[in-house]
């Protein structure tokens, strides 16, 4: 009960630095807000202690940090969200809670229905194909539409969303089910190719088959974060499942090579690259010249909530929401989120070791890494540590589809986080493999 | 699985680790050399929407002020000029994304209220946004409008100033042009009102008075005059040069004559009365020589910028020394000033012609230095700076002037001169006021005929110092024997003068 008890303290923490920057907020933007001040606190903190029951009930054991940091990001997301909608004139904030009430309903609703993974292992391919498909899903004509150069959304009247943010979750069961099965016969070489030692093909096929898929429909989708995400995915997973470095030594390479090839091939690569380098030389306004002014704005403490210009980035609201962050709080406010993603990497890789059933592990494994990387790629863009790439913020950026898919994780992280037994709280004694 | 689980961890966590620093990199090492980027418009957006302090002319006269916009993002204030193209040039503007002219730049941080002390109450720790007070002017309206009206829609430039403080009375220069557009808080139509001033007939935007340079004309007689006077070459009353109606410098054939074609001499104080061209081209040539004429030149201020606080202004020129040429013979009892390759420019400079060009601001010290006993001030347009309270926080620190262009006596000679000169020729001259003027007519050699028409004066009550300097000059003038520097400049001055003494009484 400790951990939940933990979680719900942790919650109730969160609850109440969001609302106190909302406060802040429209102390800035003058007293309109103030009254709503009440009804916004008793609702936010409805719904997470409705989600804290759920999880009472249904994983009694599980990790009580992973909960408490996916709300507070959501919760300082909406936050500048609202903050943006301002001078903007849109109402983002609003669609973004109602995401945010179907996210945890979700969540929910993958506690309850979902009470033992094991049996998903069975489906692994099925699962794969339905990966690929979802992935592919955009490229219908008709329902699939091209926003800001990828195609990567459905719409079906009013609503769209990006079915390649749950074919991630999906792929991320198949590639933990087929590791599982195959990660003995993967772990050994059989043929040798210089001074490295490679498995036979026909156990790196299907999976090698799924990841040529995936990143072709990528690529050919313009989507280059998801398919460097992916990519990153698959290398972590076959890493951890097999141990052996020869794999992530020969994806780097390949992925050097591809990188290099689609940078000469595709324009839009090209492009990405040319704003890294120089990001400065191309003009006011753009997008990555802006959020490091918007950063170098902020300095330590920020200019405050409401006081600075955050809503000169383009996609402030979406995939550039740390450089506003970071413009209005600061070098502080910034590294609270650096920290709570980190701290959501050890709680899930610590939740992955703990696990003893193997499917379980590499799961959590792979879903905390999605998260950490997606994380990390679209920092990094922003920062420029990496070309810019198109992926949102978890839990912060405005975005259904990916909301609910990353609270969906969360279920999933929390369910696998409470198969442990209590009694069996230490890693296993011995590790089968290295 | 769990050793490999704990290598992926701690490389994740690296990469967040990599994205801290990198994150203090931009936050804190770069950020200075961020904000000065030029595609950075934050910190020029935040100053644009500042409130700015109110500009007052000395008489109290508001003469720029900022008004709240009301807008409850973007800018909250906008700068209005009450006055339009009356100030544009030395108030000047402030526009986004450009720079600001005039006392708007050379003051910004007194306008922006940065230079007020701080922390005068304790709301101030949480509203860190200064309070501008006032600054205040040494222009007069009323003579800033004398100016305007005088001048009509004639291109040239009025200044007007003390000459023993240097404060600048008036300054205008036509064409002018309303800076209010240009401060609009709508960036479109202030870029179309400054790409349209650009375009525009006469180039409005120039500060004619101190960013242009001139030919002087007869004006620069003064100097001329001053050189020998200094150098104890001539006196006001030794030698009387001849009556001649031409004079020839050696080396050339090119004769130059008086302004009527008639003949001209007589002593110095003569030769200022009745301008006379061939006597003063023949002082410098045969006389002073070349570097008498430079030194002298370059004490009254020319070939530097003068020392004003208004931005951009420029040096006034006078030939360098080795544009002379080199120096064929000796100085000797007959040619004192020795001989050189180019005399004939120098006799054509000492009447401000060839290469001598001035600022009428330039024009104006001159002549503030022969009314001060020789003492050349430092201009400004800057009086005081007020803290919102109303308290004086700055006042603009005179000094001991700009230079000393000539000994007290040679000035006190050259004034009386002058003075003659305007009881005689009446250029300016107003009952009850000891007026001197030096009137020019700067030729343009063009066909038909142009001229500059000049005129540089003093003014003040019997017996008192001379309380006003001024210089004016009419551009381009379509030249015939009636549009000389007195015809058409004189009773400009002469409008300043009335104004200036009129409501000093009243």
């Amino acid at each position: 009960m400790q951990a939940r008890n933990l979680e719900l303290s942790l919650l109730v923490l969160g609850t109440v630095i969001t609302v106190v920057a909302y406060g802040l907020l429209s102390v800035a933007d003058g007293a309109e807000v103030r009254a709503q001040i009440v009804i916004f606190f008793v609702i936010i903190l409805l719904l997470l202690l409705g989600a804290h029951v759920v999880v009472r009930n249904t994983a009694p054991n599980a990790d009580g940090l992973l909960l408490p940091l996916a709300a507070l990001l959501n919760g300082l997301g909406y936050v500048m969200i609202a903050r943006i909608d301002i001078p903007k004139e849109t109402d983002l904030a609003v669609s973004q809670s109602a995401w945010t009430f179907i996210g945890v309903g979700a969540f929910s609703a993958t506690l309850l229905l979902i009470p033992d993974l094991k049996k998903f292992a069975n489906y692994r391919y099925s699962l794969g194909l339905l990966g690929v498909g979802l992935l592919m899903t955009p490229l219908i004509p008709g329902l699939g539409v091209n926003i800001n150069g990828a195609q990567i959304w459905l719409r079906a009247g009013p609503f769209s969303i990006q079915p390649g943010e749950f074919a991630k979750i999906v792929l991320a069961a198949f590639l933990a089910g087929y590791l599982v099965e195959k990660r003995e016969l993967l772990a050994l070489s059989n043929r040798r190719l210089g001074p490295l030692n490679f498995p036979d093909l026909k156990h790196f096929g299907p999976l090698l088959l799924a990841l040529v898929i995936a990143l072709l429909v990528m690529v050919t989708q313009r989507d280059l974060g998801s398919s460097l995400l992916f990519f990153t995915l698959f290398l972590v997973m076959i890493y951890i499942a097999t141990g052996r470095t020869a794999y992530v030594a020969t994806g780097l390479s390949l992925f050097m090579v591809g990188s290099f090839v689609s940078w000469r091939l595709f324009s839009h690569v090209q492009t990405r690259v040319t704003q890294w380098f120089s990001p400065f030389d191309i003009g006011p306004g753009e997008q990555i010249a802006e959020a490091s002014f918007a950063l170098a704005d902020g300095g330590i403490t920020g200019r405050g909530l409401g006081e600075g210009t955050p809503q000169r980035i383009p996609f402030a609201e979406t995939d550039m929401i740390f450089a506003a962050v970071g413009e209005e709080l600061g070098l502080l406010g910034a590294t609270v989120v650096l920290a709570a993603f980190m701290f959501f990497v050890s709680s899930g890789f610590r939740v992955a070791a703990t696990v003893n059933a193997p499917f379980e592990k590499l799961l959590a494994a792979g879903l905390t890494a999605l998260i950490g990387f997606q994380a990390f790629i679209i920092i990094g863009g922003v920062l420029r540590v990496l070309p810019l790439t198109g992926v949102t913020l978890p839990y912060m950026s405005y975005g259904g589809s990916s909301l609910i898919s990353n609270y969906i994780i969360l279920a999933l992280l929390i369910r696998i986080s409470d198969s442990t037994p209590v009694a069996d709280k230490q890693p296993a004694l011995v590790d089968s493999t290295s | 699985m769990n050793a490999s689980l704990r290598h992926v961890m701690v490389v994740l966590l690296g990469c967040f680790v990599l994205l801290f620093v990198q994150l203090n990199r931009i936050q804190v090492l770069q950020a200075d050399e961020l904000a000065a980027n030029g595609f950075n418009t934050r910190q020029a957006r935040r100053d644009f929407g500042l409130p700015r302090a109110t500009i007052l002319s000395s008489d109290g006269i508001v003469i720029a002020m900022s008004e709240p916009t009301g807008a409850a993002e973007g800018f909250q204030n906008r700068r209005l000029y009450p006055f339009a193209d009356l100030y544009a040039h030395s108030v000047g503007y402030v526009s986004f994304g450009r720079n600001s002219d005039g006392v708007e730049l050379t003051y910004s941080e007194e306008i922006l209220g940065r230079t007020a002390p701080r922390l005068t109450e304790l709301a101030d720790l949480i509203d860190q946004t200064p309070d501008p007070g006032t600054v205040v002017l040494t222009l007069d309206h009323g003579l800033q409008q004398t100016a305007k009206e005088a001048l009509g829609d004639r291109t040239g430039s009025v200044v007007a100033m003390d000459p023993q403080t240097g404060a600048i009375l008036a300054l205008y220069s036509f064409p002018s042009f309303d800076p209010n557009p240009l401060a609009d808080t709508n960036i479109g139509s202030a870029n179309a009102a400054f790409s349209e001033l650009l375009e525009a007939d006469g180039n409005p935007l120039r500060a004619r008075a101190y960013r242009d340079i001139k030919f002087p004309g007869s004006t620069f007689k003064v100097i001329t005059a001053a050189a020998g006077l200094e150098h104890n070459l001539v006196t006001i009353e030794e030698p009387v040069f001849p009556e001649t109606d031409s004079y020839t410098p050696p080396l050339t054939t090119a004769a130059i004559r008086n302004f009527d074609g008639g003949p001209c001499g007589g002593d110095l104080a003569q030769l200022l009365v009745r301008s006379c061209n061939t006597a003063f081209a023949e002082l410098a040539a045969e006389t002073l020589g070349p570097e008498i004429m430079v030194n002298q030149a370059e004490a009254a201020g020319f070939n530097n910028v003068p020392p004003f606080d208004l931005p951009g202004s420029v040096a006034s020129v006078f030939p360098a020394l080795d544009t002379f040429g080199a120096q064929l013979q000796e100085p000797n009892e007959i040619r004192p000033a020795g001989l050189y390759e180019n005399t004939p420019k120098l006799a054509q400079a000492s009447i401000g012609q060839n290469d001598v060009a001035a600022t009428p601001l330039q024009m104006a010290l001159m002549i503030a230095g022969v009314a001060n006993d020789g003492v050349i001030p430092i201009p400004h347009v800057l009086a005081e700076v007020r803290d919102v309270e109303g308290d004086v926080i700055d006042t603009f620190d005179v000094g001991d002037g700009w230079r000393q262009s000539m000994e007290p006596e040679n000035a006190a000679n050259l004034a009386a001169a002058l003075i003659e000169a305007d009881e005689v020729g009446g250029a300016a001259s107003v009952d009850g006021l000891e007026i001197g003027v030096k009137t020019g007519t700067a030729q343009l050699g063009t066909d038909p005929p142009r001229t500059h028409a000049w005129i540089v004066g003093f003014a003040g009550r019997p017996g008192e110092d001379p309380q006003i300097a001024v210089a004016v000059l009419v551009e381009g003038q379509e030249g015939s024997a009636d549009q000389t520097g007195g015809g058409v400049a004189g009773p400009i001055a002469r409008d300043l003068f009335i104004e200036f003494f009129d409501s000093a009484e009243g």
